[in-house]
């Protein structure tokens, strides 16, 4: 077994192989991460992303392949939610500080991912102006893209973990821990997991850190109601990680552990209770 | 997906066991660290001393307090530097390495320890010695389980501040040596 670490989209990306001669393998890999990282970072002011919320009102944008499966996905998963989840809601993030403004926001009123079109399969507009981050998501999709990579080399056993986000495969079951809601040096066993993806929404690092939860609601009539707040941890145990981490908020937004959209992406929910 | 739940984690019970406690891993080596970051490539090492003046840039730049050790610092025969440091938070410890170009651009970064816990614990050096000398072979876990942690995202915050310091470093003592 060899691991390594580097720090990747915000956050600390663990590749750990079950192989020796793998350096290669972890650079590819590490690469494919990267690559998303460069494409969906909203903190980066050059990203795909950040072309694509300051022009796609005004012109066509031609998107990279992974940056329109990305958007894709989202827009299934908003459907399927009732626009439960939406990624248009980057504005709201950086009213709270928890993104970098780029553009003058305050002068226009924001629309979702709903207001995306696509052209062609690799060229989007919309219709009015939107903010979006892809910060879960494309997180979620990086562990994939990476998954793919190590598989496609011939790597047989795996795991790729994204600060929390993790997807494992091979022939073996391996063991997860989460942290506990309210002791979060604290790691429960939650059980095993082979071929699989899970990611998680809490708010026990930044409830520790002193910042405001970045849980949105994308339906919140007022103001009072943008900011999610709860103790619990929600878990999402799915196929792929894009889908495990979008899904964690239809499962802290709406609080049902059966809500229909899981059981349509062939998902299992899990909530710790704090 | 083969997904087998914990009974006991689902009903709320799993606390009932003895608490795991997350995490301190060490990934690679400082030898390893250079044969990825600068692979093929010999590298010699180029301490330099820090000076008061430079460690107070460095703090300013990065808001990191803990000072800056310059005992751990390569080159290589074509210019690039190869710089080790660790970035202490109040929740953790990380040491890394930062590889740079020539040209002061990063090249890489890899993360060589990760040590989670709290500041009274980190500060305390006899809780630190506990992890000094070992190797990437040597894999110390608190739990030798420990493998595979999700939780809510972990920010990496610290290492950016640490390789802004990194960047002053080159600018005021690497660029023109």
């Amino acid at each position: 077994m060899k691991i390594r670490c580097k720090p990747l989209l915000g956050t600390y990306v663990e590749i750990s192989i079950d192989q020796d001669d793998s350096d290669q393998h972890f650079d590819d890999a590490f690469a494919a991460i990267k690559q998303v990282q460069n494409l969906m970072s909203f903190h980066d002011p050059i990203s795909e992303l950040n072309v694509i919320n300051q022009t796609v009102h005004l012109e066509p944008v031609a998107i990279h392949p992974w940056t329109a499966e990305v958007l894709k996905i989202a827009q299934d998963i908003y459907e399927e939610s009732d626009g439960l989840f939406n990624c248009g809601i980057g504005h709201r993030l950086v009213a709270a500080g928890l993104l970098p403004c780029h553009m003058d926001l305050s002068m226009y009123q924001m629309s979702g991912i709903e207001d995306i079109r696509f052209i062609d399969p690799q060229i989007i507009i919309s219709s009015k102006p939107l903010c979006l981050d892809l910060g879960g998501i494309a997180k979620g999709f990086a562990v994939d893209k990476a998954v793919e990579s190590l598989i496609s080399r011939g790597i047989e056993s795996a795991c790729v973990n994204a600060g929390g986000d993790l997807r494992v495969f091979g022939p073996i079951p391996m063991s997860i821990q989460i942290r506990h809601p309210s002791r979060p040096t604290q790691l429960i066993d939650i059980g095993s997991l082979q071929n699989g993806a899970i990611a998680t929404s809490s708010l026990y690092f930044s409830k520790r850190d002193q910042l405001q939860s970045h849980i949105i609601n994308p339906l919140a009539r007022d103001e009072s109601e943008v900011h999610l707040h709860f103790s619990n941890s929600f878990s999402i145990v799915a196929n792929e990680c894009v889908y495990a981490d979008a899904l964690t908020k239809v499962l802290a937004l709406s609080g049902e552990m059966d809500h229909p959209c899981l059981n349509h992406f062939g998902a299992k929910a899990i909530r710790l209770a704090a | 997906m083969n997904w087998k739940p914990n009974p006991f984690a689902i009903f709320g019970l799993a606390m009932m066991s003895t608490p795991i406690i997350a995490q301190a891993k060490i990934y690679i080596s400082i030898e390893q660290a250079q044969k990825i970051l600068f692979p093929n490539q010999s590298l010699t090492k180029a301490p330099i001393i820090i000076t008061d003046e430079l460690q107070e840039k460095m703090r300013l730049a990065s808001s990191i307090r803990h000072p800056f050790r310059g005992d751990r610092i390569w080159t290589t025969s074509a210019g690039g530097w190869l710089i080790i440091d660790e970035v202490i938070g109040k929740h953790e410890m990380i040491t890394y390495a930062v590889a740079l170009s020539p040209n002061g651009s990063v090249l890489g970064i890899e993360i060589l320890e990760y040590v989670e816990s709290y500041g009274y614990e980190v500060a305390e050096l006899d809780w630190r010695k506990q992890f000094v000398g070992k190797t990437a072979k040597d894999p110390i876990k608190l739990n030798q389980d420990i493998q595979n942690i999700g939780g809510a995202t972990l920010s990496c915050k610290h290492i950016t501040d640490g390789v802004k310091r990194v960047a002053v470093l080159y600018d005021l003592a690497l660029k023109t040596k």
